[in-house]
């Protein structure tokens, strides 16, 4: 297929493409426009169910939930659908429970991403130093990642199990403070063991991110900080943190928008509970959706999450501006 | 190369439309209602698994024999309750006259009738007093009986008869008992085990200590001095008397479940499979199940109903009246340990199958159902998030509930 192409005639010269015989050359030019509008016509079609099926996962959902949120749409109520305008909205906006899980969802972003994101680099780290066996840890550090987020949600919750949970067993062994805490009956321990379950599967996400970040910086830029008289602190925060910045940005936007959006491992571990300390607003979105069937508030919060994760998404790229210059 | 391209491309189209087609024929197409040979094809949804959808396969397969001209097709939806609830109204929302007939657990019944998913069953001649009246009741949101009880689960506390000579009258007696028992036995590590994680769960269990306390689920009334009363005890049981472990807000009826069989408990409220699953363990022969103090209990049924669009009503009600009569209920019984609905069903008969029964239909006399109304999902949702607060400790009793109750009485203003 590699000679298929839609960009112009000369992509697709006739003698390399087995094209018509040398007599028939006089004709070559409609013939080759010809060929051209078959292969348009071959691309297209190759790519129109792709295009179909993203249309309809993406595009269909988002236009659907629009609609919805300016509409009463309540599932157990068919047939009734009569326009709110942006009563839904107000309606969000001013339910405590919707800023309170807000609130608690940006706290927990903020303090995932960065200690995550911190851990990554770490991990990256040790990583990119030569040791015996290093493939196969780097191997093995992914395992984590490619596990369904619920599987591990779930091996979390019995983890933390306070009667045979492994967490306050290995804390009780080292003699350590937390082996007679019911982790996910408190406030904070709920989120504490939350965490943990989210880190333990994105901080090697991070870490493999920012270990191709630092591969493709050279070594000669270390040797020639050294000669300057850089000791190896100064050449990480002037030379490998600016040259990582690509990388940093990429993981950056990537965690604050998985950590913003965090249901999975909160509906297997908590369920939101205890009472409603560990409710984000994916948690009030399923609620608003599958609790209350009223597919209008929950096509307002929908598209409510989407703006602020958009806004998000334009705040992290801000605070990781990558200029030319850092790119190699 | 021209011929080529031409030719695949072609071939690629012909392929994708031919496919395509077939998809779109599978997806829309559904089980015919009525063959050329009279016979008369009906869908039953179901969710059970393993010893329940066998019990369900052997009595429509008894049903078929004794209706030659009725096919009865299962449509096994999600084993997971809610799930299921939710491939059922895709359904029912579709308009879809199938499936014809299907179960729905009975604080379900209310919002579908609600949307008129439901056929009349009194239409068709159903008889509801003969029915275990609590169990009957969510059947009937607005008189008319739209559903009727398949098998009538109910609630109540289990207890460890050579622990505890006597059942207890009063919560305080309870409690007494259950630090007895754990001094009397070394293997006993708790007095009372609960179901107080976030779910459904939690909210069966506050039923069943508030009824026998003199309160309930009333929506107009939730934090009344008796469930403040009630709460407060499931919440000192933990934090005061230290008879429930504080790893009780994370447990589920599997988890009370595994704490009674395997004799670590004194006390626990579950359901009447802990018969069957305590079966050849620790503790066989030595289990009591008892209504709450003060004669509590919470009724959870599963109902079935006709889909008010089925073509095939009058089929269909024969299929739910064979699988709510005696003979398929003792049937069922005896598979599953499923309680029946029927009045009738608690006879001798079934008594010789598993005298446990006795103490089952006890517990079910007195028992309530939860409230019947279209929002229940909804109010539950709030009663969990109050109730799973107080079992955290991070909320009083009290507050708790009035915060509920708040909400609850906005839910029923919407």
């Amino acid at each position: 297929m590699s000679t298929v192409s839609t960009r112009g005639p000369r992509a697709v010269p006739p003698s390399r493409a087995g094209g018509p015989p040398p007599r028939r050359r006089t004709h070559q030019t409609p013939r080759r426009r010809t060929q051209e509008d078959s292969a348009r016509r071959l691309g297209n079609a190759l790519v129109a169910p792709v295009l179909l099926v993203l249309l309809a996962i993406t595009a269909y959902p988002l236009v659907n939930n629009l609609w919805n949120s300016f509409h009463q749409v309540i599932l157990t109520k068919p047939g009734e659908t009569p326009w709110v305008g942006i009563d839904n909205y107000t309606r969000l906006l001013g339910d405590p429970d919707f800023t309170d899980s807000l609130t608690r969802t940006l706290v927990y972003t903020v303090i995932s991403v960065v200690l995550q994101i911190g851990l990554g680099v770490v991990v990256a780290l040790v990583l990119h130093h030569e040791f015996r066996g290093r493939g196969f840890v780097r191997a093995a550090v992914l395992i984590p990642w490619a596990v369904p987020t619920v599987v591990s949600a779930l091996l979390w919750r019995q983890m933390f199990d306070p009667r045979n949970g492994f967490v306050n067993y290995v804390l009780g062994a080292l003699n350590l403070p937390g082996s007679d805490i019911t982790w996910l009956a408190g406030e904070w321990t709920a989120w504490v063991a939350i965490f943990v379950a989210d880190s333990w599967k994105t901080v090697p996400f991070v870490a493999i991110l920012v270990l191709a970040g630092l591969q493709v910086i050279p070594s000669e830029i270390y040797e020639a900080g050294t000669i300057d008289g850089a000791n190896r602190w100064q050449s990480f925060w002037r030379l490998t943190v600016p040259l990582l910045k690509p990388a940093l940005l990429t993981a950056l936007v990537f965690r604050v928008l998985q950590s913003f959006l965090i249901f999975d491992v909160i509906f297997a571990m908590t369920v939101g509970g205890p009472g409603d300390t560990t409710e984000t607003v994916t948690y009030l979105n399923w609620e608003a959706f599958l609790v209350r069937s009223d597919f209008g508030a929950g096509g307002a919060t929908s598209i409510t999450i989407v703006v602020i994760s958009l806004a998000l998404a334009g705040l992290a790229t801000l605070a990781i501006r990558v200029r030319k210059e850092d790119t190699l | 190369m021209r011929h080529n391209i031409s030719r695949s491309a072609r071939r690629i189209t012909l392929f994708t439309a031919a496919t395509t087609a077939v998809l779109l024929t599978a997806a829309c197409s559904g089980p015919t209602d009525e063959a050329d040979d009279g016979v008369t094809t009906i869908v039953l949804a179901d969710a059970g698994l393993g010893t329940e959808a066998d019990a369900t396969a052997k009595a429509v397969e008894a049903f078929e024999s004794a209706n030659p001209d009725i096919d009865v097709k299962i449509e096994s939806l999600s084993t997971d309750g809610t799930q299921y609830m939710q491939q059922l109204r895709q359904r029912l929302v579709a308009g879809s006259t199938t499936p014809d007939v299907f179960k729905a657990a009975d604080i379900e019944i209310a919002s579908l009738a609600e949307s008129g998913w439901l056929y009349d069953l009194d239409s068709l001649g159903a008889d509801p007093d003969s029915f275990v009246p609590g169990a009957v009741k969510a059947g009937q949101p607005d008189g008319t009986t739209v559903a009727l009880p398949w098998f009538a689960n109910v609630e109540g506390v289990f207890y460890r008869t050579d622990l505890v000579p006597e059942f207890p009258a009063t919560p305080a007696d309870l409690v007494a008992a259950a630090k007895a028992g754990a001094a009397a036995d070394p293997a006993i590590e708790y007095g009372l085990a609960f179901e107080g994680a976030k779910y459904e769960g939690a909210v069966t269990v506050f039923n069943l200590v508030a009824t026998g306390m003199g309160g309930g689920l009333d929506l107009d009334n939730i934090a009344s001095d008796e469930n403040v009363a009630a709460l407060e005890f499931l919440h000192d049981a933990i934090y005061t008397e230290g008879i429930s472990p504080e790893a009780v807000n994370q447990w589920h009826e599997g988890e009370v479940q595994e704490a009674f069989s395997s004799g670590q408990t004194v006390f626990s409220t579950n359901w009447p499979f802990v018969f069957g699953a305590s079966a050849d363990g620790p503790v066989d022969g030595k289990i009591g199940f008892a209504p709450f103090p003060g004669g509590g209990g919470t009724i959870g049924s599963e109902m079935l109903g006709i889909n008010a669009k089925s073509e095939q009503a009058e089929a269909a009600w024969k299929l739910v009246q064979y699988l709510t009569s005696v003979e398929a209920q003792l049937a069922r019984a005896e598979a599953t340990g499923n309680p029946p609905s029927l009045l009738a069903a608690y006879n001798d008969e079934l008594f010789e199958i598993a005298p446990y029964f006795a103490q089952v239909a006890a517990v079910a006399e007195n028992a309530t159902s939860r409230p019947s109304t279209p929002k229940y999902t909804e109010i539950s949702a709030e009663l969990q998030t109050a109730l799973s607060s107080v079992f955290a400790n991070l909320a009083e009793p009290r507050a708790a509930l009035e915060e509920a109750a708040e909400k609850i009485s906005e839910i029923n203003g919407s």
